[in-house]
């Protein structure tokens, strides 16, 4: 009774984006009916999505012109990887030209990374933290999930049913890229960033490196003028500095404190880094 | 006859080389500044249960020298010791006050110079921001996509990218989200430093 009576609303608000979307009634019903299921996403469309943001936050800011910074970040996303439940994908990292402080995770494996952020670490343990919380973005399809969930902005993507409707198929992708892309201007939820911080120092550590390299750089976060324009975008989009560390601690402290001894890698990271910020 | 600019260029030689000088001289000594967030027990060594040297009270300020796990090794007024990396708080109370105009100076300048980003070489050339506007204005670029496709090479050189740095595979389990209160009701927010040691 409740589930009509919802479904009888959301075709009713459906009915002004279906107009706008140029969609007929009984394709909205499906979709409205799928998407309410929050139906995995073919792992194909989740690519394709991912394609298309990566393309406009390159549009943003271009990468970095260096082969041996890009290919180094490139292997330890790799290696780390190695370490999580979707090696199957085919993932990408780049490092962004931009002086803002920042890191970015688009679905299907594009990672991103700006230089103001990489040349505001001490070693590569802490490149790893960061990587590794976006990483997690990507295992956990928060971005995906957070355009499905999210019917206010007229995403009526059916995300589910994409690979099989082809005549569909570019229309639907093209709003899920410009929603998607949306959300790195509105952040996601608090909880989504958590959990990626609380699963990067993990992903990282069985990487063989020091656990609290992302604690580090958010204690670097901590300690700049919040004000600054390079963090804006940042600390906009995220939970402050101060409350990641406070609950990384909490659930860390018991758990991880056996791999104190693990990697910081400071060496090769500056040799590398150092190299390209020398130029 | 001299003008100024020489006379810059001159004096920002002499920095400069002072700076890398001092770098190969001094070992890296992290000249990282900071102060305590909240009173903590300055330990002999980076264990919860490790002797006492002192108590810091809040506000202590500290240089950093050393990292290792979730602790910090520091030198204050009061001796040296490990503290935990969430009793301190990185910075000067001036310098987060402080708008810095022409982009935030580096750490990797540190690294490389073993001096504070403050006074060593800033690399930073100018400021290309990346904001809200930007990504709403953004045009796509799918050459680029193409470009950063093409460094997909590096994922059949993770072996030797490891060996090289000695970092050997782990066991680890992923870690549950703390379960009184839930994560999204904000805890610790800033401002809220209630855990001291």
């Amino acid at each position: 009774m409740l589930q009509r009576t919802v479904l009888a609303l959301a075709l009713m608000l459906g009915v002004t984006a279906a107009h706008a979307f140029g969609l007929d009634l009984e394709k909205l019903t499906n979709i409205i009916s799928k998407t309410q299921d929050l139906k995995p996403v073919e792992t194909q469309s989740e690519v394709d999505i991912g394609k298309g943001v990566a393309a406009n936050l390159l549009g943003a800011a271009p990468l970095v012109k260096d082969e041996k910074l890009q290919a180094y970040v490139n292997r330890l996303g790799w290696w780390l990887v190695q370490h999580t439940e979707r090696t199957d994908l085919v993932w990408h990292f780049g490092v962004l030209d931009t002086d803002s402080l920042n890191a970015f995770a688009a679905p299907g494996g594009y990672v991103f990374i700006t230089r103001g952020l990489l040349l505001n670490m001490r070693n590569e343990a802490e490149l790893a933290g960061v990587l590794a919380h976006e990483i997690a973005h990507v295992l956990q399809r928060h971005h995906l999930a957070a355009i499905q969930k999210n019917a206010q902005t007229g995403i009526i993507a059916d995300l589910a049913s994409m690979a099989v409707e082809s005549s569909q198929y570019g229309a639907v992708a093209d709003k899920a890229i410009s929603a998607s892309t949306e959300l790195y201007a509105r952040g996601l939820d608090k909880s989504d960033e958590y959990e990626a911080d609380r699963m990067g120092v993990v992903i990282a550590a069985r990487a063989g490196y020091d656990p609290y390299g992302l604690l580090a750089v958010l204690q670097t976060l901590d300690g700049m003028n919040s004000q600054d324009a390079g963090l804006a975008l940042m600390f906009k989009t995220h939970p402050t500095p101060q409350s990641r560390l406070q609950l990384l601690d909490t659930v860390m402290s018991s758990k991880l404190d056996q791999l104190n001894q693990q990697k910081q890698v400071a060496d090769r990271f500056v040799k590398v880094v150092g190299t390209y910020a020398g130029k | 006859m001299i003008n100024l600019k020489s006379i810059q260029h001159y004096l920002l030689l002499i920095l400069f080389g002072v700076s890398l000088s001092l770098g190969h001289v001094a070992q890296p000594q992290a000249a990282e500044v900071g102060r305590t967030l909240v009173a903590a027990d300055l330990k002999q060594q980076p264990f919860i249960d490790a002797a006492t040297v002192t108590n810091l009270p809040v506000n202590t300020e500290l240089e950093v020298l050393k990292r290792q796990g979730g602790w910090m090794q520091v030198k204050s007024g009061a001796g040296e010791g490990w503290l935990k990396m969430t009793a301190v708080k990185l910075g000067t109370a001036a310098a987060s006050q402080e708008k810095s105009g022409n982009g935030l100076s580096t750490l990797v300048n540190l690294a490389t110079t073993g001096r504070s980003g403050s006074s060593g070489v800033t690399v930073t050339t100018g400021v290309r921001g990346l904001g809200q506007e930007d990504l709403k204005n953004a045009q796509p670029n799918p050459e680029a996509v193409k470009k950063m496709e093409s460094f997909a090479a590096a994922r059949n050189e993770t072996a030797a990218f490891a060996s090289s740095a000695k970092l050997q595979s782990q066991t680890v389990e992923y870690l549950s989200a703390p379960a009184a209160t839930s994560a999204s009701t904000g805890v610790g927010s800033a401002g809220n430093f209630g855990r001291g040691n």
